[in-house]
């Protein structure tokens, strides 16, 4: 357990940064601004999910008044770019041929919205169809589509590795459990959907606006795709309505860059949300074939798991994803012997992307279903399996990860006990009651995701008034890691919090930060925090040292006062110091420049061998169902969600991000499901796909198990994608508890609870 | 062709041409640049629009430009009294971490001050009925639900 060390400002549930400006209204995302001069941007999207473009004829749209530009593949520097260098398959617009409904194929800007509509229904594109394929495994046989010319197989990626022996697993077991598991497509649904804002600059400089989880990265690509400079680019990441994964590279962003640089005026686009379910970047879906031994004790002795992941028609980050989903879980629990072979496919439908989970989270649903359906198998307890096989502290698992802090075992104790101790309440005639357990890991901090380099760092500025400002190059979308930063460079100054400001993102003055993904903010972008703190704390100390005619060593600090230790009276504020060094130094503000690596070589490409992260977080959860056998709705009334996350810098902000997590994992388990027809998302708005409301929702509690992971910030670790990891499985789990039935496909919705009961049903009556 | 409209938002009296099959949130956010309400659907699915329209709460994505001649309408930016003085909804939603990415934040918070105009003192099953038509994909709703039920409290103690 974590020992409290006196923190002035960690473990304190300050309120958000930025949050004054969100509940005022004044805060500012790119939807709400507006340029002087400002055109307003739409894209012409493919109805066709396979075609050969034959002739596009803008001439119609070009002529119609207030129609400013139309913008097509001619117009771009027409190479190929993508997020990943493995499957550089895009395009800003299409060339030659669409590949999935929703390709971009022109762009207009006009003078209003209205008008850029009008002229998308102008452009004539003649189209001639081409066969097309739908199904990940369909798109792997012989004979299928190509999609794209360099993987004739239409296979984007594969991965085929494994540790230990599990044929001798295999042997030495006393049960072997064989399963297949569907995990569906289902979109990130933040309530700002994709947008830019472009203004053209002087030669072929641009700045652009953009809600974005990684603005450095990304401007490494769209350089490449426009044919500039990264620092051509100067990209402001403003006020972000949700990102949960999706908000990575995508074409909107370039589009709109061709026509602000086409018209030389500042252009907007903005997805509408119907575009955005049609071309936003959703979650992989994966179908698993999996065999796993075990021991009479539940001991797993060997596990084997085919997996085929969709990637949609061009590449966002599938092959992470898809190889995240072989292996991630083996830091969940100890598989002795493991072998996976994995596949990724090309098909004719909208690119998947990331999704709070990244690829761990499908994997979990599997093996958290596998873990009930052998318990049941065994005559074990839920708990008792995930205990006898659960990751304990200190342990290097076969890939080599190496796990500190791991609270795991303390998590499945605490959900237990809570659950236990709920009110009893009697179930209504009609009614099923069951209860489901899962657990969680994560990284925190994935490294080798951006492969030139892992870390991160901060620039710390102590003006003349001595009040902070922290540049960083992460990124906030609405988790809070703006505030965290705060805390953290409060307590590393000793700083009153309420002097620390942190600064807009902005590729002109912020470091060169890799972004929000891998829950990584935290531990990796806290620890660049600490490092640009400790930087300028040293000068700090050393002008007060020198003021005060003290060693600098000597000095310490709090509230904003440095002070020397032995006589405490003898102090000075950081104003006053902060202005004696400015004002001695011509200006120049006290500037901490640091950067924190996270060590180890990168893992091996080949085996997958190697540490992938600084610190792994930890989790179970628990939820009680309802289910009405009249209609099959699933009424989830009770949810325990107990978490290892190290110590927690903000617990009402970590809170937040457990109960979210919680909300989107139960829209997940029973009924999110991207509904997609020959190529066409059916349900693109909300009416149809229903995200969870305030009614759908129980009371959760959440539970704390603080431990001091050393590789983290004082001792904290990241939430984020941990906090939905568990989610579904855990009210699956409860689902079948209560039916008695094995769903292994998400999501268990009415209709196949309804159905379910009746095979069951006949069984009884057989 | 345009006709003229005339609204009062948050106190202040406006006269706008609009086309008459605009909607008021884009009068809001792109003429008068009134950007608080959010449009995060844009076909009365999401509530992040909702403003409070001659006392009701209403989707402005669904309300005709035409349909808000003559009518007061308030946004989150009227919640705040001119010195500066937040509402209690916009404190205890502060407080409470009720906001994450704030972009639903708006109409959460304009929706819940309809409720408690109407309803001071309302249940916590009353509060997630009422706010059951705003989606947020951030909090899972509970620090929303106990921030107004905190405001409610609050203001409940001010009287």
């Amino acid at each position: 357990m974590a020992e409290n060390k006196g923190f002035n400002c960690i473990g304190k549930s300050v309120a958000a940064s930025g949050a004054w400006e969100k509940a005022t209204g004044r805060a500012q995302y790119v939807p709400d601004m507006k340029l002087p001069g400002m055109l307003y941007g739409k894209m012409l999207r493919s109805p066709y999910a396979h075609a050969r473009i034959v002739n596009i004829d803008t001439s119609k749209a070009e002529a119609l008044e207030g129609v400013k530009a139309v913008a097509t593949i001619k117009d771009t520097p027409q190479v190929n770019f993508g997020p990943m260098g493995t499957n550089e398959d895009w395009y800003i617009f299409a060339k030659d041929k669409v590949r999935f409904i929703g390709d971009e194929v022109a762009a207009v800007a006009a003078i209003d919205e209205a008008t850029a509509e009008a002229a998308l229904d102008l452009i004539e594109v003649t189209y001639e169809e081409l066969p097309a394929v739908f199904d990940m495994e369909e798109a792997m046989k012989e004979g299928s589509p190509v999609i794209n010319e360099k993987w004739p197989d239409n296979i984007a990626s594969q991965k085929h590795f494994g540790q230990g022996d599990i044929e001798a697993g295999f042997a030495e077991a006393d049960l072997i459990v064989e399963e297949e598991f569907y995990t569906n497509e289902v979109y990130q649904s933040y309530m700002e959907t994709m947008c830019a804002l472009v203004r053209p600059e002087k030669g072929s400089r641009l700045t652009m606006w953009v809600p974005i989880q990684i603005a450095n990265k990304a401007r490494l690509v769209y350089a490449k795709a426009l044919g500039i400079s990264p620092e051509d680019i100067r990209l402001i990441k403003p006020f972000m309505g949700g990102g949960f994964g999706a908000k990575f590279e995508t074409n909107i962003h370039l589009a709109c860059a061709v026509l602000a640089r086409k018209t030389g005026r500042p252009v907007k686009m903005i997805n509408s949300r119907h575009e955005d379910f049609a071309a936003g970047n959703p979650r992989v879906p994966i179908k698993y074939r999996v065999k796993m031994g075990f021991k009479k004790d539940g001991t797993c002795t060997a596990k084997y798991m085919h997996l085929v992941g969709n990637n949609g028609c061009r590449t966002v980050y599938g092959p992470a994803i898809m190889s995240t989903a072989c292996y991630r879980i083996d830091a969940l629990y100890k598989f002795p012997n493991v072998k996976v072979d994995g596949y990724l496919t090309y098909t004719n439908t909208v690119p998947t992307g990331c999704f709070r989970g990244f690829g761990n989270a499908q994997s979990i649903f599997m093996i958290e279903r596998m873990m009930d359906i052998a318990a049941e198998k065994l005559g074990l307890r839920p708990e008792e399996i995930r205990k006898v096989n659960a990751m304990t502290p200190n342990f290097t698992n076969p890939h080599g990860w190496r796990v500190g802090t791991c609270g795991l075992t303390e998590s499945i104790d605490a959900v237990l006990e809570a659950a236990q101790n709920r009110p009893k309440t009697e179930v209504s005639p009609g009614k099923l009651r069951g209860i489901g357990m899962a657990c969680c890991n994560h990284v925190s901090g994935n490294r080798g995701f951006f492969p030139t380099f892992d870390g991160s760092s901060s620039l710390i500025r102590i003006a003349e008034d001595g009040k902070i400002t922290v540049f960083h190059g992460e990124c906030d979308m609405g988790q809070g890691q703006d505030t965290v930063f705060a805390q953290i460079a409060a307590e590393e100054l000793g700083a009153k919090f309420s002097d620390v400001r942190v600064a807009e993102q902005d590729s002109q003055i912020s470091p060169w930060g890799l972004g929000s993904y891998a829950t990584r903010g935290t531990t990796v972008g806290g620890n660049g925090i600490i490092a640009g703190c400790k930087a300028a704390k040293k000068i700090l100390f050393e002008e007060a040292g020198a003021m005060l005619g003290v060693d600098a060593d000597q000095l310490d600090s709090r509230e904003s006062i440095i002070f020397w230790k032995r006589r405490p009276e003898k102090s000075l504020t950081f104003s006053e110091v902060g202005a004696h060094y400015v004002f001695n130094h011509a200006g120049s503000c006290i500037i901490g420049n640091g950067y924190y690596r996270t060590g180890d070589p990168l893992p091996d490409p080949k085996t997958s061998y190697g540490n992938v992260s600084p610190a792994y977080i930890f989790g179970c959860h628990m939820a009680e169902v309802e289910i009405d056998t009249l209609t099959g709705h699933v009424d989830v009334v009770n949810y325990w969600a107990a978490h290892d996350s190290g110590r927690p810098i903000n617990p009402t902000l970590l809170r937040g991000q457990i109960e979210g997590g919680i909300g989107m994992g139960l829209g997940w388990a029973l009924w999110e499901d991207m509904i997609i027809k020959d190529g066409k998302v059916l349900n693109d708005g909300f009416l149809d796909y229903r995200i969870p409301g305030t009614v759908d929702m129980p009371r959760m509690t959440t539970i704390f198990i603080e431990t001091d992971e050393p590789n983290g910030p004082f001792g904290a670790k990241g939430i984020g994608e941990a906090a939905i990891n568990p989610v579904a499985p855990a009210i699956v789990n409860a689902v079948c508890n209560a039916l008695g039935v094995h769903f292994n496909e998400l999501p268990v919705t009415p209709a196949r609870i309804l159905a379910a009961l009746k095979t069951r049903n006949k069984h009884q009556v057989i | 062709m345009k006709i003229p409209i005339s609204l009062t938002v948050n106190g202040d009296k406006y006269d706008v041409m609009v086309s008459p099959l605009s909607k008021l949130v884009d009068v809001l956010r792109d003429d008068l640049l009134i950007t608080g309400p959010k449009k995060g659907c844009a076909e009365g699915e999401c509530g992040a629009c909702t403003v409070i329209m001659d006392g009701k709460p209403v989707s402005s994505c669904l309300v005709l430009a035409p349909q808000a001649d003559g009518k007061e309408i308030t946004t989150i930016e009227g919640l705040e009294r001119e010195d500066g003085t937040l509402d209690p909804i916009q404190e205890e939603f502060m407080n409470s971490a009720a906001i994450q990415c704030g972009y639903c934040s708006p109409g959460m918070m304009i929706m819940s001050k309809a409720l408690l105009m109407v309803n001071p003192h309302p249940t916590e099953e009353e509060v997630r009925d009422a706010l059951s038509g705003n989606l947020c994909r951030c909090t899972g709703y509970q620090q929303i639900v106990d921030a107004v039920m905190a405001a409610a409290e609050k203001e409940r103690g001010g009287e």
